[in-house]
C-alpha cells in the first residue's frame, strides 16, 4: 500500500472554506486522508512555494463525439504545421495525437493533464451518437468524464409537449432517455430551434411557435427543467438558449430565465448570449443586464464561454444559428447535419481576430460578466472548448481575470471602438486564488453534484493538483509541479508520466418502466420501423469507455 | 472484448454492409440467415463455402497460434516501414490498431481507401451538409441518386428509406447518370435522367442551374430536376464513394455545393453511401485517436496524411514499403493484394483457402480471427456517420477478435523501438 504526503503548500479548497492556509496532504488508496505528521510515507511531494487545488474540472467542454470528429475532418490543416506534421511532445508515454483547436483525443487528455485538470465533461451528446461519444471520451486519457444529451429538439418530446401528454410523461421520457444514453446531465440547446430548421424555419424566439409542433422554446425550457427536477439529476438543466450571437439576444437571454419560473437551470456560454442593439454598430455589450439578473435569480448558474483571439473552430448542436453565421467563418468552410430525428450539428471554423469590433467586443464581454457576477460559485471558468478558444488557453484566461494591468495591457491592443468605450476598463475586481479554486474546481463540482470531487477534504479522491506560486498566474496554470489522478501521479513538471483510463460519471433517475410503449404509442407507424437507439447497459459503457472505472451518480427527485 | 452471444437471433444486426439492417431475419440454423438480403446471405455463406482452418499458418504450415503470434511479431518488427491494409475490423479493432501503427510507424490505408477518400477530400476542402437514415425516413420529399442505383452494394438501401410506406412523404425518385429499379414501390415514381454520361459535367451543370446561372443548351431533364429541388421540402441527394470515377471528390464537392445553394431557401442534405467492412469505423476512431483520419502514417516523429499518395496498391507497387499487415475479419474472400512482399493477415478461417487458391500462403503469417456481428461482438459505424451501433455474436466459435490478436502482437513488440 503506497501512502503519498503533499507537504507544506498552501491550499485553496474553497469547499472546505480554506484559503490559502499552509497545510500537508495524506493520500492513500486513491483517497485524501488524516496523516499523522510523523507516519513514515512512500512518497513525499515537496509542495512548499506551491498552492494546492483540487484537479480542475470543466463542466463544459466539447471534447468527445460526432461533432467533434467532423471538426477534425474538416480541418486536416489545424493537425498539421504548414506542409510538415504537427510538432509532437516527444514524450514515450505519450501516443501520437495532435491538433491545437481540435486536438486528437488522446492530446485532449494530455494536454487537460498537464494544465492541472482531471475531468471535463462534454456538453452536446446526441443520444444517437452517444456510443461514439462514450468512445471518444473513453479515449481521453486520465481525465473523468461525461456527457450531457441533448433534448428539446427530439421529435418525439416536442409532440409529447404539442400533445400536452403530461408532465409525468416528459419526465419518465426524459428519465429513460438519460438512463439509454449513459448520460450526466441533460442540456437543450437553441430550445427547438434544430427541428425548426429541418422544417426550414429561420428564426424562433422564446414565444415563438415552432412551426410544424406549435410549441414554443419557454414551454420547453419550463418542461425540461421541471422533468429534470422530478427526476432529481444533480445538474440542472443546462441551456444553450435562443438566438446565440444575434445582436440583441440579451432579451432571448432573461426570457429563457423567466421560462424556467424559479426552477434551477445553468445557462451555458453565455457570452455568446449577452448581446444588445446599442451604438453605431447596433452591436454592443449587454454584460451588465446578463450578470444584474444572475445576480437576481439565485436558480441560475452560468458559464461564460470566453472568446480569446486566434484561430478555433465552432462546433454546436444549434444547426440553425451556425448555418445563419456559417458566411462569417474562416477558413471558408463548414459541415452541418439533421440527424435522426433527435439533433443536428454544426461545425464552422472561426478565427477571432483583435481589430474586428464585434470580436473585440466578444472578448470584452465575456470578461465583464466574470467580474459583475457576484457569486463565483455559480460563474464556471469555460471557453467552451473550442467554440470561443481552446482550453488550453485557460491560463491566459485566469490571468486576465486576476491581473488589471495585464488585462488593460490586452484591451489597448484591440479595436479602438472597444478599447475606449467597454466597460471592462474601469472594472476593477481582480480575481483572488480563492475565486479562481472556486470557478474551475469547487462550483463546478457543486453544480455537478460531484461530493468528492473539486475539493481537498478528508475522503475526497485524491485529483490533486500542486502549482508553483509566481506572479504571472499564466505561467502558474500552464504547468503544475504535480497532478495526482485518484492518488496516482501523472503530471511532474508539467509533463505526463502516467496515462491512466478515466473514469465514466453518468445519473441513474428513476422513471416508468412503461416508457418505452409510450415512446412507441407517439412514434409515427413509419418510423417505428426504424431502429431508434438501444439502451446502453453498463457492460457496453464500459467497453465504450475504454475499460475506465463506472461512476454512477444517484438521483434525488423532487416534487415541483 | 469478451464474446456474448445475442439474447435471441432475432436481434441479430447485419455487419455486412455499413447500412448495419438491425432486425433482419436470423435464424442461425437454417438457410434463411441474413433475410431477403443477397447481400448478407452471399456474405454468410462465404464463412461456409470453403473449408474452414481454425489454427494459424506460418508460411503454409500449420502452426500454433503463439508460433505464429511470435513469427508475425518477428517479422513486423524487422519492416523498416509496414503497410496496414485492408483494415476490417471493428472500432475495438481500430483501437488496437492505432497503438500498434503508432509502436512501428505502420502507414494505414484501408481496403476501399480510394473510395473512402473521395468523402474525406470534399470534407477536407469544402464541408457538407448531411442527412441520417432517419432524418431520409421522416423528411425527405425528393431523392435523387446521383451516379448510383443504391441497391446494387446496398440491396436494403430503399427498404431502410421506407419508401411506399404508409406515412413516406417521398413521392419521387430520380436517378442521375445510371438506371433505376424499373419499378419503385408503392405511390413512388421513379424517373432516369439519362444527362451526358459524364458524371462531373452532369453534377457542374446540374449544381450551377441549382445556383440559377444562365447556360447556353441546358440539358433540359437538368433543368426540371433543378426546378424540382428548389421546390422540395427536403431533397437529399444520395451518392456512393464506389460508383464514383477517379477525383470522385469533385464530384461529391458539386453535391454539396447544390445543398449548400438549396440551405439558403429551403432545405436539402446530401447522403453518402460508403463505409463497409469497418472502414468507416476505422477511420472515425484514427481520427479521433490522432486527430487525422486513414491514409495517415503514425508516428512519434509525427503524423503524416497524405490522402492521394498514401494509397495502399500504389506503396506496393512502388515498393514504397517492405511489408504488409492485412486485416479483413468480415470477408474470407477480401484477401490481401497480390505482392511478393512479407505478408501477415488476419482473416476468418475460411480465409486460408482462400490464399491457398491464390498460392499466397508464401512469405505469410495467417492467423484466423472472428468476425464482428458473426462469431463475435462489437460496434461499427452506420454509413450516414453519427450512428454507432452494436453488433452481436450468433455464436461462440473459441476465435480471438482482431483486437486481441494485435493487442498481443503489440505486447510481443515491446514498449519501445
Amino acid at each position: 500500500m503506497t501512502t503519498l504526503r503533499i507537504r507544506g503548500g498552501r491550499l485553496y479548497d474553497p469547499i472546505n472554506h480554506i484559503d490559502g492556509e499552509q497545510r500537508d496532504i495524506g493520500v492513500r488508496d486513491g483517497r485524501i486522508v488524516a496523516l499523522d505528521p510523523r507516519e513514515p510515507v512512500t512518497q513525499e511531494i515537496d509542495a512548499s512555494g506551491c498552492i494546492v487545488m483540487a484537479g480542475g474540472i470543466d463542466m463544459h467542454s466539447h471534447i468527445g463525439g460526432g461533432k467533434m470528429n467532423l471538426a477534425r475532418l474538416l480541418l486536416p490543416e489545424d493537425h498539421r504545421s504548414h506542409f510538415a506534421p504537427a510538432p509532437l511532445s516527444g514524450n514515450p508515454l505519450e501516443l501520437p495525437s495532435c491538433g491545437t483547436c481540435i486536438p486528437g483525443t488522446l492530446a485532449t487528455g494530455y494536454r487537460y493533464a498537464e494544465m492541472g485538470y482531471t475531468a471535463a465533461f462534454e456538453p452536446a451528446m446526441v443520444a444517437g451518437n452517444a456510443r461514439h461519444a462514450h468512445m471518444e471520451m473513453g479515449d481521453v486519457p486520465i481525465l473523468d468524464h461525461g456527457a450531457y444529451v441533448m433534448l428539446g429538439n427530439d421529435e418525439l418530446f416536442l409532440r409529447l409537449l404539442h400533445q400536452n401528454a403530461g408532465a409525468e410523461a416528459l419526465r419518465d421520457y426524459v428519465g429513460y432517455v438519460v438512463h439509454a444514453t449513459k448520460a450526466m446531465g441533460v442540456k437543450v440547446v437553441n430550445p427547438g430551434g434544430i427541428s425548426a430548421f429541418k422544417f426550414n424555419q429561420r428564426k424562433l424566439n422564446v414565444d415563438e411557435n415552432h412551426v410544424h409542433w406549435n410549441v414554443t422554446p419557454r414551454q420547453i425550457v419550463g418542461a425540461l427543467s421541471r422533468a429534470l427536477t422530478e427526476l432529481g439529476l444533480a445538474h440542472p438543466l443546462h441551456i444553450h438558449a435562443s438566438n446565440l450571437g444575434a445582436a440583441g439576444n440579451i432579451a432571448s437571454t432573461l426570457e429563457t430565465i423567466a421560462a424556467l419560473d424559479g426552477l434551477p437551470g445553468h445557462l451555458t456560454h453565455v457570452q455568446f448570449h449577452a448581446y444588445g442593439t446599442e451604438g453605431p454598430k447596433k452591436f454592443s455589450s449587454a454584460a451588465l443586464q446578463l450578470a444584474e439578473a444572475v445576480n437576481t435569480n439565485k436558480n441560475v448558474s452560468i458559464d461564460v464561454g470566453q472568446i480569446l483571439f486566434g484561430q478555433t473552430v465552432t462546433a454546436s448542436g444549434d444547426t440553425m444559428r451556425q448555418f445563419a453565421n456559417h458566411e462569417l467563418g474562416s477558413p471558408r468552410k463548414w459541415i452541418g447535419a439533421d440527424i435522426e430525428c433527435d439533433a443536428g450539428c454544426g461545425v464552422v471554423p472561426f478565427k477571432y481576430r483583435e481589430q474586428s469590433y464585434v470580436n473585440a467586443l466578444q472578448w470584452s464581454i465575456g470578461l465583464e460578466i466574470f467580474l459583475a457576477v457576484n457569486d463565483p460559485w455559480r460563474v464556471v471558468l469555460t471557453t467552451d472548448h473550442p467554440n470561443g478558444a481552446p482550453f488550453t488557453s485557460y491560463p491566459h484566461l485566469i490571468r486576465l481575470l486576476m491581473d488589471k494591468g495585464f488585462r488593460d495591457e490586452q484591451l489597448a491592443k484591440l479595436h479602438p471602438d472597444v478599447a475606449t468605450q467597454s466597460a471592462l476598463k474601469d472594472m476593477k475586481r481582480e480575481l483572488t486564488l480563492y475565486e479562481i479554486a472556486v470557478m474551475t474546481r469547487a462550483g463546478p463540482a457543486k453544480l455537478l453534484g460531484l461530493k468528492d470531487r473539486g475539493q481537498l477534504g478528508v475522503g475526497a479522491a485524491a485529483d490533486i493538483t500542486v502549482y508553483r506560486e509566481q506572479a504571472d498566474a499564466e505561467a502558474m496554470f500552464t504547468a503544475p509541479n504535480w497532478v495526482l489522478k485518484d492518488g496516482v501521479p501523472v503530471v511532474r513538471d508539467g509533463r505526463v508520466i502516467a496515462t491512466p483510463v478515466g473514469g465514466t460519471h453518468y445519473a441513474t433517475p428513476g422513471f416508468d418502466a412503461n416508457v418505452e410503449r409510450l415512446i412507441e404509442a407517439n412514434t409515427e407507424p413509419h418510423m417505428r420501423a426504424h431502429h431508434r437507439y438501444g439502451v446502453i447497459g453498463d457492460d457496453e459503457l464500459c467497453s465504450c469507455c475504454n475499460g475506465g472505472r463506472l461512476l454512477p451518480a444517484a438521483c434525488f427527485p423532487k416534487s415541483v | 472484448m469478451t464474446v456474448s452471444v445475442a439474447p435471441q437471433a432475432a436481434a441479430w444486426t447485419c455487419p455486412f454492409c455499413s447500412l448495419l439492417c438491425e432486425g433482419t431475419s436470423a435464424d442461425a440454423s437454417a438457410s434463411g440467415l441474413g433475410g431477403d438480403c443477397p447481400r448478407a446471405r452471399a456474405a454468410l455463406m462465404a464463412h461456409t463455402r470453403r473449408p474452414a482452418i481454425v489454427g494459424a499458418l506460418v508460411d503454409g504450415q500449420p502452426a500454433p497460434r503463439d508460433a505464429a503470434l511470435a513469427a508475425a511479431a518477428t517479422r513486423l518488427a524487422a519492416w523498416r516501414q509496414p503497410l496496414f491494409g485492408g483494415l476490417g475490423t471493428d472500432i475495438a479493432g481500430a483501437r488496437a490498431l492505432y497503438r500498434l501503427a503508432a509502436r512501428t510507424e505502420a502507414i494505414c490505408d484501408p481496403a476501399d481507401g480510394a473510395t473512402l477518400m473521395h468523402g474525406v477530400r470534399a470534407v477536407q476542402d469544402r464541408g457538407q451538409y448531411i442527412a441520417t437514415l432517419g432524418e431520409l425516413r421522416s423528411r425527405a420529399d425528393l431523392i435523387v441518386c446521383i451516379g448510383t442505383n443504391g441497391v446494387a452494394r446496398y440491396p436494403e438501401f430503399l427498404r431502410r428509406l421506407g419508401l411506399g410506406e404508409p406515412g413516406s412523404p417521398c413521392r419521387e425518385l430520380v436517378f442521375v447518370g445510371v438506371d433505376g429499379p424499373s419499378s419503385g414501390p408503392a405511390g413512388v415514381a421513379v424517373r432516369r435522367i439519362a444527362a451526358s454520361g459524364d458524371v462531373f459535367a452532369d453534377v457542374q451543370q446540374l449544381a450551377a442551374l441549382v445556383a440559377a446561372q444562365r447556360l447556353r443548351e441546358p440539358d433540359p431533364a437538368l433543368v426540371a430536376l433543378a426546378a424540382q429541388l428548389h421546390a422540395a421540402r427536403y431533397a437529399v441527394l444520395v451518392w456512393e464513394g464506389a460508383t464514383l470515377p477517379a477525383e470522385g471528390a469533385l464530384v461529391v464537392e458539386a453535391l454539396n455545393r447544390i445543398v449548400g445553394t438549396l440551405n439558403k431557401t429551403t432545405r436539402a442534405a446530401t447522403f453518402g453511401l460508403g463505409g463497409n467492412d469497418g472502414a468507416f469505423s476505422v477511420n472515425q476512431a484514427f481520427t479521433w485517436l490522432a486527430g487525422l483520419p486513414l491514409r495517415t502514417r503514425v508516428s512519434a516523429q509525427g503524423l503524416v496524411h497524405e490522402p492521394r499518395l498514401f494509397d495502399a496498391q500504389r506503396l506496393l507497387d512502388e515498393r514504397a514499403v517492405d511489408g504488409l499487415l492485412w486485416i479483413s475479419s468480415f470477408s474470407p474472400e477480401r484477401v490481401p493484394p497480390a505482392t511478393t512482399l512479407p505478408r501477415i493477415v488476419l482473416g476468418p478461417p475460411a480465409m486460408a483457402a482462400a490464399l491457398q487458391d491464390a498460392d499466397a500462403l508464401r512469405g505469410c503469417v495467417f492467423i484466423p480471427v472472428a468476425t464482428p456481428g458473426l462469431n463475435a461482438a462489437g460496434h461499427l459505424f452506420r454509413t450516414d456517420g453519427p450512428v454507432v451501433l452494436p453488433v452481436f455474436a450468433l455464436r461462440d466459435d473459441g476465435l480471438p477478435g482482431v483486437a486481441a490478436v494485435l493487442t498481443q502482437l503489440c505486447d510481443l513488440l515491446g514498449a519501445t523501438p
